[in-house]
């Protein structure tokens, strides 16, 4: 199992995953601090 | 989230299998406007569009994240007339989580869902029956009540 959630850093690739892979996004808008 | 929810096993496993995950500040542009973001987390979830169909606001434990994002699932292929892979995901998430705050918009939608896949209203009736039973007092019990007279 892998350690750690696999966070896309952009909304085009996110996108373009979604597509391929035929999945929906999480879009987590976060404070980094 | 970072410190509590996003590393469980449990939240690792089901987000890295189950949907593309992406995060971006509170503040980024044009995003922060696009979806009107006001407060830190807002988790929204979309479809392979960029549509929105579900939003929370605030912190989740592991099992109320989960399930929120399974019911964010179904209602991406709910809203797109996806009947039977929106039950799936509201399938999983009753069985699975059925003491979550999800659970009982879960079981609204799940009726709604085979009521528009059949076209028979007992589905709607035995929603409202169930959420009356198991969530009584709940938003979604109310919002169902109209359906004991089907």
């Amino acid at each position: 199992m892998e350690s750690k959630v696999n966070w896309e850093t952009s909304m085009d690739t996110a996108l373009s995953r979604a597509r391929a892979e035929g999945k929906s996004i999480l879009l987590d808008f976060f404070n980094p601090g | 989230m970072d410190a509590v929810t996003y590393p469980e096993p449990a939240v690792i496993d089901f987000m890295n299998r189950s949907l593309i995950a992406v995060r971006v500040a509170y503040n980024a542009k044009p995003y922060a406007d696009d979806f009107n973001v006001k407060w830190t987390p807002t988790l929204v979830s979309l479809d392979s569009g960029g549509k929105e169909h579900h939003r929370t606001v605030g912190f989740l434990q592991a099992e109320e994240l989960i399930a929120s994002l399974s019911l964010g699932m179904a209602k991406v292929h709910f809203d797109q007339d996806q009947f039977d892979s929106a039950l799936a995901h509201l399938e999983k998430l009753l069985q699975a989580y059925p003491k979550s705050s999800s659970a009982p918009e879960a079981m609204f939608l799940r009726g709604v869902s085979l009521y528009k896949s059949t076209h028979d209203p007992k589905p709607l009736k035995q929603a409202y029956e169930r959420l009356e039973a198991e969530y009584p007092g709940d938003e979604w019990t109310k919002r169902a009540y109209p359906y004991r007279l089907l």
